[in-house]
């Protein structure tokens, strides 16, 4: 009884003068359709409209780099909720870790979520790399691929690393006290360097709102930014390269 | 070709107006076509399924991640008050394994930063590109002479600076690189180990001595950056 | 169908020199913006007040800093300590990464708890992969007598202030 009616609501929704103002392909039964739903949607355009079956394989990938991208989505989703309830600010900072954690209505459960996930987007990241490597797809065409790959790379550790200080306890503050002296041994710029990025001779309050926006702003700006680089290159030098030994694209001399 | 026809550029947005171009293309430089035993499928649905699969699998592991294990929370940060010991973020545990032994300079500038740069040269690096397995092909003495040389350097750096965490592996990786020699004809591992080029095994060798240094970061280092059996660590906390 | 000539559509070049030097112009007043929008936000970022605690403390009286007294000034991270010839204050700052070194009175002895440096009691390194001997720190006195120590200015090893 409820299903046909469910069905037809669905069927009078297609119908309907809005929805295929939004939608305009019509049903993916055919190919055309199909070719439509990929390169008419703004999300979905990445794609080419056909893929090697063999890049779908598990062992093609290990869908490592979609396990990172994947991370990224549930940091953004998790990452913003948080920010409703935190004041970059000392002590307010601690504080709020304490309300996220006791009092916020599952507060402990997005920042677990948003903990997890950014150190699984570290290692996804890393095994990425390593298959690639492994894989030797960082072959012509796709040399700068890889070193957007690597940039990634590090922009996702300077991510993870500026969020290590925001809970201002007693982990954060030190990890970042000694991973900022590290800093300061670089010749010649160490010292202002260290300066700049703490806003102080040490980690501080100015610090700590400096980190914030590095951590909510400035890096996943530019995170994004390469990140749009480096799967828009994957299609322009045609598609995800598997294990070396199946993929030998050989230019084939045209029959005369 | 003594004289070019005059250029004339049409400002037209009527289609039929612009000239066609037509490409004149010499015989030995005719355009190669790449050509694909390949097949190919329709990216919705198949790819877009399993992307949609990736992403309710990672979801639901760290959902189930999250309920378990609560994200760490210390005290409030004390200035004045350094924990002992004082550990980074596990990805940098292996970077503060080698503070212990190398100046702030070497291991904490130096090292990260050239492996940066080795890992952003990779592609243009000839060596990366053109190499064929290790040990085949190649002058088998000389290859031995190489490795064994490189190795010891290493290892006697490494020990030098009793750095027997990076010395240790260094040496276990070249005694992977002699065993792979002849491999092919071995079982299934030494197979796959006589295929490694010369950058695989570097690669290898950087791996593997990233995951040492940061276990022993992680699970091996009390007060004091000192040794210690992990459950002993446990009874300490 | 547009009636203008085709000479004049020519991208011809009647006076190329006067071009490149337009060109260049425009590109060198682009790249001073640019240059100059750089310096300003580096200088916005660089703050100009600090809130940061006074680096100065009072350590007492010089009398009270016998022979081998070793007072540790938790907030100011210092260390005063006496000789037989006088006063002098050592940073607590471990010269490896930073931590916060602790006097263990019963080796004699200030270790770090971070990467395991030991230092003896005039900051030099015993021990560890500290590169550097503590910051010896200059001592004064003030108008009462007491001691101040600044954390601020270091001075040079083996400074020690007489009384």
């Amino acid at each position: 009884m409820n299903t046909p009616s469910l069905d037809s609501l669905g069927l009078w929704l297609r119908g309907t003068s809005v929805y295929r103002s939004i939608v305009r392909h019509g049903s993916t039964e055919t190919n055309r359709n199909r070719s439509l739903i990929v390169f008419e949607n703004l999300f979905l355009h990445v794609h080419p409209v056909k893929v090697r079956e063999k890049t779908l394989r598990f062992k093609h990938t290990y869908w490592l780099g979609g396990i990172t991208i994947v991370c990224l989505v549930v940091l953004v989703a998790t990452g913003v909720p948080l920010m409703f309830y935190y004041h970059p600010s000392v002590p307010q900072a601690y504080q709020d870790m304490k309300e996220l954690k006791y009092v916020v209505d599952n507060g402990i459960f997005l920042r677990n979520l948003h903990r997890w996930g950014a150190h699984l987007m570290v290692f996804g990241a890393f095994l990425h790399m390593l298959r690639v490597f492994y894989h030797g797809a960082y072959q012509p065409p796709r040399q700068f691929n890889w070193v957007v790959g690597v940039f990634l790379l590090v922009l996702t550790l300077f991510l993870s690393y500026t969020g290590y200080l925001l809970p201002w306890d007693q982990l954060a503050f030190w990890g970042v006290s000694v991973g900022t002296n590290m800093a300061r041994e670089a010749p010649v710029i160490g010292d202002k360097l260290r300066f700049f990025l703490l806003g102080g001779n040490a980690v501080s309050e100015n610090a700590l709102l400096r980190f914030y926006v590095l951590h909510c702003v400035v890096l996943p700006v530019v995170l994004f930014m390469f990140l749009g680089v480096h799967i828009w290159r994957i299609r322009k030098d045609g598609g995800v390269k598997g294990p070396s030994e199946d993929a030998p694209d050989v230019f084939h001399e045209d029959e005369p | 070709m003594s004289a070019l026809p005059p250029l004339s550029p049409v400002e037209s947005n009527d289609p039929v107006e612009v000239p066609r171009r037509v490409a004149l293309v010499r015989p030995d430089a005719r355009p190669s076509i790449r050509r694909s035993s390949d097949k190919f499928v329709m990216a919705y649905p198949h790819l877009i399924i399993r992307e949609v699969i990736l992403f309710q699998v990672v979801v639901i592991f760290l959902t189930i991640m999250a309920l378990i294990f609560n994200a760490p929370l210390e005290g409030i940060a004390n200035p004045v008050e350094t924990p002992n010991p004082a550990k980074a973020p596990w990805y940098f545990l292996g970077m503060q394994e080698l503070l212990h032994y190398f100046p702030p300079f070497v291991a904490g500038v130096l090292i990260p930063g050239l492996v940066v740069v080795a890992l952003a040269v990779i592609p243009y690096a000839r060596i990366n590109l053109t190499a064929g397995p290790l040990w085949k092909g190649s002058d088998e003495k000389k290859t031995t002479l190489a490795v064994a040389g490189v190795a010891s350097v290493l290892v006697l750096f490494f020990g030098g600076f009793q750095c027997w965490a990076a010395a240790v592996p260094t040496a276990a990786v070249a005694g992977a690189m002699f065993m792979a020699r002849g491999g092919s004809n071995g079982g299934r591992w030494k197979q796959a180990m006589a295929r490694l080029t010369l950058p695989q095994w570097i690669m290898t060798w950087f791996v593997v001595l990233a995951t040492v240094l940061t276990i022993i970061g992680t699970y091996f280092r009390g007060p004091g950056w000192s040794f210690v059996w992990p459950w002993t660590r446990m009874v300490h906390s | 169908m547009s009636n203008i000539p085709p000479e004049e559509l020519l991208l011809e070049d009647d006076d190329p020199s006067r071009r490149q030097f337009m060109n260049r112009l425009g590109l060198g007043a682009c790249a001073v913006a640019a240059a100059g929008a750089g310096v300003v936000t580096l200088d916005f970022l660089k703050p100009k007040v600090l809130f940061e605690p006074p680096t100065k403390f009072k350590a007492g009286n010089p009398a009270d800093y016998t022979e081998g007294t070793v007072r540790f000034n938790k907030e100011q991270r210092a260390f005063v300590i006496g000789t037989a010839g006088g006063v002098f204050a050592l940073s607590a700052v471990c010269t490896h990464l930073g931590c916060i070194t602790r006097y263990v009175s019963d080796e004699g002895v200030i270790a770090c708890p971070c990467h395991g440096s030991k230092f003896d009691l005039e900051g030099n390194v015993t021990h560890g992969p500290a590169p550097h001997p503590l910051q010896w720190l200059e001592v004064a006195v003030d108008d009462k007598g007491e001691l101040v120590v600044d954390t601020a200015v270091g001075i040079p090893h083996g400074k020690v202030f007489r009384v």
